[in-house]
Parts: structure tokens; sequence; C-alpha cells
């Protein structure tokens, strides 16, 4: 009993530590003109107005912004997941001179700080004139997603018992057919995770849309919600009623998927 | 015929009015300059049909580096906008343009001088304002007349220092301003004294007068008790414009944000200190155009120099004064009514003239840094007044060396080649039966696999390994401030300079630190969430929905909103810790150790649900009969835990505990946002932050990049000895 109670306690407890910064972001997107200091702990105090969410539709790009970031995570997580589903399915099913290699440097890849490619990326895109274009970010959104992805999916698709390749190859399925028929529709679990992460890491990226993307047409949530945060001046009001939108999506997929991510993110590494 | 070629000619005219010349501008005016800002480019456009504009906003210091690689890359805006300070290092890596050439050397003679500042005996950019310096900004209604020296500011700020309500809280504060930063602090120093920097360009801060300073805002803060123990820029505005303080210490950027929020306020200047008899100075700085020196077309810089004409002439320029009130730069429009008759434009020329010309050279930012870094130091208490001095110096010296150091390639470049033809060469031979077997897998029985692969790894080769090899030849390179456009192999000397450093130890240290700590509890509360919702509680989908929360949110978000909830005087952890658990409140910004804890504990909350799905899953596929048969066996909960839970949750969790210290160990954002970079004085750092900023706000690009390649050494000998570790105790 006593157990029981210190479970519900402690459980309690990490849902306000992990609501928390969520309920004062709201707090302050409900705060009228100045600001987000107050020394009351109110969320929704007397003077709350819901004219940040207005203003953003209406006096700022918001909506263009959203429109140019589903384009870019769209595609970027339907490339995404069309690669790593790929490469992960010869990675787990072929042994090749070079597998070895190969997984080990997938890895590695995640081991160099991600900012000093920075410099590169940027010499390398404007040789190609990719500046100013979203193919610049296709391209690396989906291919930085690359290796976490292939390992990720590689783990599940070693869970899957080659048995049902096996019956499918001796009635004449090509190999193309295998995988697509097959072996696809009982990945689900792992396709949905690679594409969560693939989505996620072009929705939220900041430091090298802000480098690629020079023109404000083509701006993303993130580079449009950094332009609310002047030097000296910051409109916090708009800034977090904006954050919290862009938060939304990946909230509610996360939270529609979170059955999927379970079992996609352990399988694995359980049985493999 | 006639016909067509009339249409062909209607064609090619409206084709030819269709390419409208596009001129971009960068620029980092605050909101209500960017409206007044969109109204004068729409007229400019109207008088211009063939130019359209395209004017973007960046912060100062993405502004700053954004230029830098665009223009590198041979792009960039045709105009960049900013202030005076970026002239010198944009000057010294020659991207962009001396004016003298393309505006006649006359041209400059109808402004301001502060507005058209030469750097190496030319002109880089013309202002369209003068000011920006700081100035004592006081609440009329708490506060009617100003304080006249430094010991009339102690008195009235004592006076005006209130606890309305008795709970030992200042309910109003006697003075507020951002003076963690130097930029705010600076105007005092020559006010006891002496200047911080000699003929422009030496660094002279071990002086009496730095020291007395410190010791001034200490006492201010410590034995007067006038200004807040914790006051950042966002702060100090707020306080003030809340009434809650009567006198404040900003620039002439924020009036319009006052008159806003209907403060009735006036302005003087910085009282004067009682001791010495001196006004201190502001620095008195432009913000101004500058022109790209890669241009598409000579039409493009012909638009360009015309935009940039246009921005700071005369009318423009009253435009700006009326809407927003700043000083003109151009000498006619300072001779207009509009200027003459604006109080606070008159008592602002006034504050000027006590004030000194913010220096350009490149190498004030490495004294800014080593002061700021110094000064935070002193503010937090681990070093007395004259120590920070004099350290100060010592470090700026050290910093203005390094930035301005030209390496010459020495023998370790001719061995560095050898190597490198040498690796090639090697590689090649070792791998010549792989590449072969490459090739030929293309038609051999698993050609399958070999295009299922490609794809993915030419993406991976463009995006990750190639600029991996030329981060690598960066790292031999001189590539810095000095040598932007043209750098060469240098050979081993960054290496040897990062090894020879004991600041890249104790470095390396915090960062095992931050990630021992950050990956401990990640797990730890990710193995105890995950058991207590799979043993313990109903709904488990809605616990699990609620508690994956802080991974769904974009680290950026996160990160910004912890540093707002860590404010001393209005985050809500201080406010929950005075109301309701009666302690006093933490400076959690302004101290090393206390900074570093919110960075930990920010950065435990983003972490902890990647860990407790894992963990999860690695519960949902144990077999229950295990349970039962060790239930039957009287095994204690523990023993259960123990013998069953753990060993069989080990295998999922050591790789996701292995990814997540590489993530942890090169996580940037947090330490970066939640810090400010790094703050207070540079000692919250961890490795891959303190890369960051020699990087882009030091211009040491070479030795980032030395250092980068030696954190991921660092990082695949450990993973490779933990792989090696985990096989062997799995093949045991």
């Amino acid at each position: 009993m006593v157990k029981r109670l210190l479970a519900w306690v402690s459980i309690l407890l990490f849902a306000v530590f992990s609501l928390y910064p969520i309920v004062y972001v709201i707090s302050v997107s409900l705060r009228g003109d100045n600001a987000f200091q107050t020394q009351s702990l109110e969320i929704v105090g007397p003077n709350s107005t819901l004219k940040n969410f207005v203003s953003l539709f209406t006096e700022t790009d918001f909506l263009l912004w959203l429109k140019n970031s589903l384009i870019i995570s769209g595609v970027t997580t339907f490339a995404g997941v069309a690669l790593a589903s790929c490469s992960a399915y010869a990675l787990s099913r072929y042994r090749f001179r070079g597998r070895n290699m190969m997984l080990f440097s997938l890895l590695t890849t995640q081991m160099f700080p991600a900012t000093m490619l920075m410099l590169p990326f940027f010499i390398i895109l404007s040789q190609l004139h990719l500046i100013d274009s979203f193919w610049g970010l296709f391209i690396i959104y989906s291919s930085t997603a690359l290796p976490f992805c292939i390992w990720q999916m590689k783990a599940y698709y070693d869970t899957i018992p080659r048995e049902l390749e096996e019956a499918a190859l001796l009635d004449g399925c090509s190999r193309w057919m295998i995988f697509t028929k097959i072996i696809l529709p009982v990945s689900s679990p792992a396709l949905v995770i690679t594409a969560l992460f693939s989505f996620m890491s072009s929705w939220s990226e900041y430091v090298i849309a802000a480098v690629v993307l020079q023109d404000p047409q083509l701006y993303t949530l993130p580079l449009g919600l950094r332009s609310f945060q002047a030097s000296l001046a910051t409109q916090w009001g708009l800034y977090a009623a904006g954050a919290l939108i862009v938060s939304i999506p990946v909230l509610i997929l996360f939270i529609s998927i979170s059955r999927y991510l379970v079992s996609g993110l352990t399988m694995g590494s359980v049985k493999g | 015929m006639r016909y067509y070629l009339f249409l062909l000619i209607t064609l090619c005219s409206m084709a030819a009015h269709a390419e409208k010349l596009r001129i971009h501008v960068w620029h980092q005016m605050i909101y209500g300059h960017r409206q007044v800002l969109a109204e004068v480019l729409k007229e400019f456009e109207k008088q211009n049909p063939d130019i359209t504009v395209q004017a973007t906003y960046r912060e100062t210091e993405e502004l700053r580096s954004g230029y830098q690689s665009a223009a590198m890359g041979g792009s960039g805006p045709e105009l960049v906008y900013g202030p005076s300070d970026q002239i010198g290092p944009f000057a010294t890596m020659g991207i962009i343009r001396p004016l003298d050439e393309v505006l006649g050397v006359d041209y400059f003679k109808q402004f301001d001088p502060l507005a058209a500042p030469t750097f190496n005996g030319k002109h880089f950019a013309i202002g369209d304002a003068v000011g920006n310096h700081l100035m004592l900004i006081y609440n009329k209604k708490l506060l009617p007349v100003p304080p006249k020296n430094s010991d009339e500011l102690i008195e009235m700020g004592k006076k005006a220092t209130i606890d309305k309500n008795g709970d030992g809280r200042v309910d109003q504060w006697g003075l507020v301003f951002n003076y963690t930063e130097p930029f705010f602090f600076a105007p005092f120093i020559p006010a006891f004294g002496d200047d911080f920097i000699k003929d422009d360009v030496k660094p002279n801060l071990n002086t009496p007068a730095l020291a007395n300073t410190f010791q001034f805002i200490l006492d201010m803060r410590d034995k007067y008790k006038i200004i807040p123990k914790e006051c950042d820029y966002e702060t100090a505005n707020a306080l003030f414009k809340d009434n809650k303080a009567a006198m404040l210490i900003n620039g002439d950027w924020s009036w319009g944000d006052y008159k806003e929020a209907k403060v009735d306020f006036g302005i003087a200047r910085i009282p004067m200190i009682s001791g010495t008899g001196k006004w201190p100075a502001s620095l008195v700085g432009t913000k101004g155009y500058s022109l790209n020196v890669n241009m598409k077309s000579p039409q493009h810089q012909e638009a360009a120099v015309k935009l940039l004409m246009y921005l700071t002439s005369t009318p423009v320029q009253l435009q700006f004064a009326e809407k927003v009130g700043i000083l003109p730069s151009n000498l006619d429009a300072r001779d207009s009514d509009i200027v003459k008759n604006n109080p606070l434009l008159k008592i602002s020329a006034d504050i000027m003239e006590v004030g000194h010309p913010m220096p350009i050279v490149p190498e004030v930012r490495a004294i800014w840094d080593s002061l700021r870094i110094q000064y935070q130091k002193v503010l937090a208490g681990s070093l007395t007044p004259q120590a920070g001095a004099q350290g100060a110096q010592v470090l700026a010296e050290k910093q203005i060396a390094e930035m301005n150091e030209v390496l010459k390639p020495d023998a370790g470049a001719y061995v560095l080649k050898a190597i490198f033809a040498l690796v090639i060469l090697g590689g090649i031979w070792m791998s010549r039966k792989s590449l072969v077997a490459f090739v030929k897998g293309f038609q051999g029985p698993n050609r399958f696999a070999y295009y299922m692969m490609l794809p993915a790894f030419i993406g991976i080769f463009a995006v990750i390994v190639y600029p991996f090899f030329y981060n690598i030849a960066i790292s031999f390179s001189n590539f810095s401030l000095r040598t932007f456009q043209d750098w060469s192999l240098v050979g081993f000397t960054h290496y040897v300079n990062a090894f020879s450093d004991p600041k890249f130890y104790s470095l390396f240290l915090k960062t095992v630190i931050w990630t021992v700590v950050n990956v401990f509890f990640h797990v730890t509360l990710g193995v105890f969430l995950a058991v207590i919702i799979n043993q313990v509680m109903p709904f488990q989908g809605f616990w699990r929905a609620l508690l994956i929360i802080p991974w769904a949110v974009p680290q950026y978000i996160t990160a910004l909103t912890w540093r707002a909830m860590f404010n001393q005087e209005y985050g809500p952890i201080n406010i929950v810790l005075q109301k309701f658990l009666h302690l006093s409140p933490i400076q959690w910004l302004s101290q090393p150790t206390t900074a570093f804890a919110a960075c930990i504990i920010t950065n435990v909350w983003l972490g902890f649900p990647f860990m407790m799905i894992v963990a999860l899953g690695g519960l949902q596929s144990i077999s229950h009969s295990l349970y039962e048969a060790a239930r039957l066996d009287g095994a204690t909960s523990w023993q259960r835990f123990r013998h069953i839970t753990w060993p069989l949750l080990m295998p999922v969790m050591v790789p996701a505990a292995l990814l997540g210290s590489i993530w942890t160990f090169n996580n940037l954002n947090v330490i970066w946002l939640v810090s400010n970079s790094g703050e207070p004085g540079d000692q919250t750092h961890i490795l891959v932050s303190y890369v960051y900023k020699a990087a882009f706000n030091l211009y040491r690009y070479g030795y980032a990049a030395a250092v980068s390649v030696i954190i991921f050494l660092i990082l695949v000998i450990w993973g490779l000895g933990m792989l090696k570790s985990q096989y062997q105790k799995e093949t045991k």
C-alpha cells in the first residue's frame, strides 16, 4: 500500500516536472503586452488575453513559415524513411565486404560535433548554388538524421524471422517485392519512429536553416520565431504563442504514436 | 512577319521588365525601427520601379556570423547594416568594400564624423544615425530630479529601494541595469580615471580605474543594496516599465519602449563620480550600411549604391528621427526643426558630448570578451577587483595575440602533406580489394543490397563524410580572422596548442562530469518511471504520453523557457522557493556552479523521456512467468528487480546509454542557450560550446576545428572501448 502511494506521489511529481515548462509558456503567451515578467504564479491571470495568438496570425508571416516548414519536413520525412528503410534492409539481410565497417562508421558520424560541419556545408552549398533554396535543406536534413535511423531500422529488421522471406522467395517473388510486400508492412513501428526522427530533425532545426535560407519568404518556423527576438527587445508574448504552436504538431505526433515508440525503439536491442 | 516581330519585341521587353533587380539588405534593427525601414523601402521601390529590395532581419551576432560565411561562399546580401564595431572584422576579412572608390572622397563630409568612421584610412560604412549611447533614464513619478553625482546616486538609490509590504523582498529598486554586460559598465571606467583601450587598439585593463569600477558596482550591489543581485536586460526593462525602479541605465534605442509603456521618464547623464569629478563616458557609435565585395553584376552594384545613398539621405533620416527618435548622422538633417525641437534628442546630444567614440578595430572584441569573463568572475565573488583587473589585461593580450596570429607553414606542413599523401595512397592500396569487390558487387549476387544502400550512402557522404574531412583539413590550417580569404595548411600547431592548454583539460573534466551526471539521471529516472508505469499505474498509455512531453518540444524552445524560469526575480522556480518553501532566492544564472546546475536540470528534463521509453520497451519484453516463478520462490521485490529486471534490461539500456552519452557530450544547445553562451565568465562551457565560441565568436576556425577533431577522437576511442567490453561480456 505504502509502495503504491509512493509510486503515485513520484509519478505525479514527475508529471508536474515535465508539464510545468509548457504551462509556463502557455501562461506567458496569454499575458498581455508587457511581458513575461510577473511575480505571480497564476497561469491565467486577470489580464489574460488571446491577443498574442491573434496577432501571430494576422500581423506576422506565421502561416507562410508554417507552410514552408510543412513542405520541408514533409519531403525530409519521406526521403528519410525511404533511404533509411532501404539501406538498413541491405545491412540487415546481406553479408558483404565492408559491412561492419559501414555499421561502425554510421555510429561514428554521431561523434563529431555537428556545429563544426556548418562551415563546409555552407561552402559546398554555395558552390552548388543551393543557398536560398529548399533543396539544400532537403539534402542536409534527410541525410543528417540517416545514421541513427539506419541503425534503428536495422535493429528492427534483425528481429523479423528470415523464414518469412524464404517462403516467398520459393514462391518466385522478386527481392524488391519481398521488401515492399512483406518486410515493410511488418516493420511499421520502426518506420513510424524513423519518420518521427526525420520529421523532428527538420521541424525544429535552426542553425543550418539560418545559414541556408536568407530570403524571408523561405523562412521556416524556427527562423520566424527567432525574428521575434531582437537583440535587446524580445517580444515574449508573440514568441511564446509561436513556440506553443510549433510544439503542438510534434506533441500530437508523439502522443499518438507513443505506443509504437515503445516497441520500435527497443525491439531490436532486446531480441537482436 | 512584322506582326511576329512586334510580338517578339513585346515579349522581350516584358521579360526584361519582369526581371527586376533584387537587392538584399541584412540588418539588425529592433522592431519599431524595422517598421520605419519597411515604409522607406516601399517609397524607394516606388521611385525605382526596376529595383525590388529585400530587407532581412538578423539578430546582431547572427548577422555577423551569417554574413561572414555567406560572403566567404561568394554570396550574401548586397548591403549589410549593423553597428560600427563590425566594420573592423569585416574589413580585415576583406568581405566589405571601401566606399571611397564608389562614392568619392567628398561624399562623407555631409555626415557627422562619428557616422563615417575610417578603418586603415578608408571608409567602410556610412551610419544613418549617431548614438547608441547609454544614459540615466529616471522615472519622474518616483524621482523628480536625477542625481548629479555618485554620492547623490547612492543616497537617492537607497531612498528609492523599498520593501513595501515588509516581507523581506525589495518591491522597488533604486537603480536597475544590465550590469553584468561590460558594455553597460564600460562608461564608468574612464570616470574612475583611465580608459580601458589605449590608442584605439591596446587593452588598458590592469589599472586602478578598472579595479575601482569593479568595486563601485560591487558596493552598489552588496553594500548599499540599490541594484538587484541579478539583473539582465529583460529584467531591468520590465522593472522599469512596471514603475518598480526609479532609475535605469539604458541606451537611446529604448525610449520608444518606455513611451509605449506610458512611463513618465526623463533622461540625464550618468552621474559624475564624486571621488574623481569625472563624468562617465558612454560609448557613442553609429549603425550603418556597408557594401558587400561580392556583387552579382555591375547593375546590382549600381542599384546597391543608389539604395545606400537613399537610406542615408536627409529625408529618410528625418523620417527615422521623427518616428523612432534617432539622432540623424546627416548634418543637414540635424539642423532641421524635427531634431532641434525634440527635447529628448537635445539632451541626448548633450550626453554624447562626454561620450567616447566606439572603437571599431577587430581587437575590441577580444577586449570585451576578456572584460566580460573577468568582470563576471568578480561579480560572482571568485576574484577580487584587483585580481580581476590584472587578469583581464593578461587575458585580453592573449586573446588579441591569438586572434591576430597568422601561422606560417612550418616543417609540420611538409610532414603533414606527406602524411596526407601516404594515408590516401595507403588507403587506396589497403582497400584495393574492397574497392574492386565493391565495384564488382554491383553485378554480383548481392547487387540488390548495393543498390539499396547506394542512395543513403551518397547522402551521408555528401553531408557528413566530406565536410568532416574538410574540417580535418581546416584543423591543420591557419584559417582565422586575418586569413579568411586565403588559408593554407600549416602543420600541427593547433593540436599542440590545444593539448598544452590547461584550460582544455579542465573543460574536458567538466564535459565528463556533465555527461556522467546527465546520463546517470536520464537512465535512473527513465528506469524508475518505467518500472512504476509498467507495474503500478492504471492507464499506462496516458502516463506514458504525459511524460514524453519534454522530448517532443523543440530543444531551442525548451532551453529558452528554462532560462526564463531560472530568472532570479521573475522565474517561477525562485518564486516557489520563496513563497512555499520560505528559502532565500538562488542566483541561478550568475554563479558558475548554480548556472551549470541549471543547465544540467534543463538537460535532465529534456533527456529522461527517451530513456523511459526505451526502458518501458525493455520491461514489456520481459516475460511475466519469470516474476511469477520468483514470487513463488519468495523473492522480495528488490530481489526480483535485482535478479530479473535489471539483467534483462541491461542489453536494452546499454546501447541507449551509449548513444545518450554521445549526444550529451556534444550537446551545444542547452549550455549555449541556458547559460547565455557560457556565462558567468565563461565558466559553464563544455568542450563543444567552447569550440563553437572559438570558431564563431573569436574567428579561430583552425583551432576550433582541431579541438573538434580531438573531441571526435575521444568519443571514438571511448565508444570502441565500450563496444568491446560489451561484446566480451556477451560472449562470456
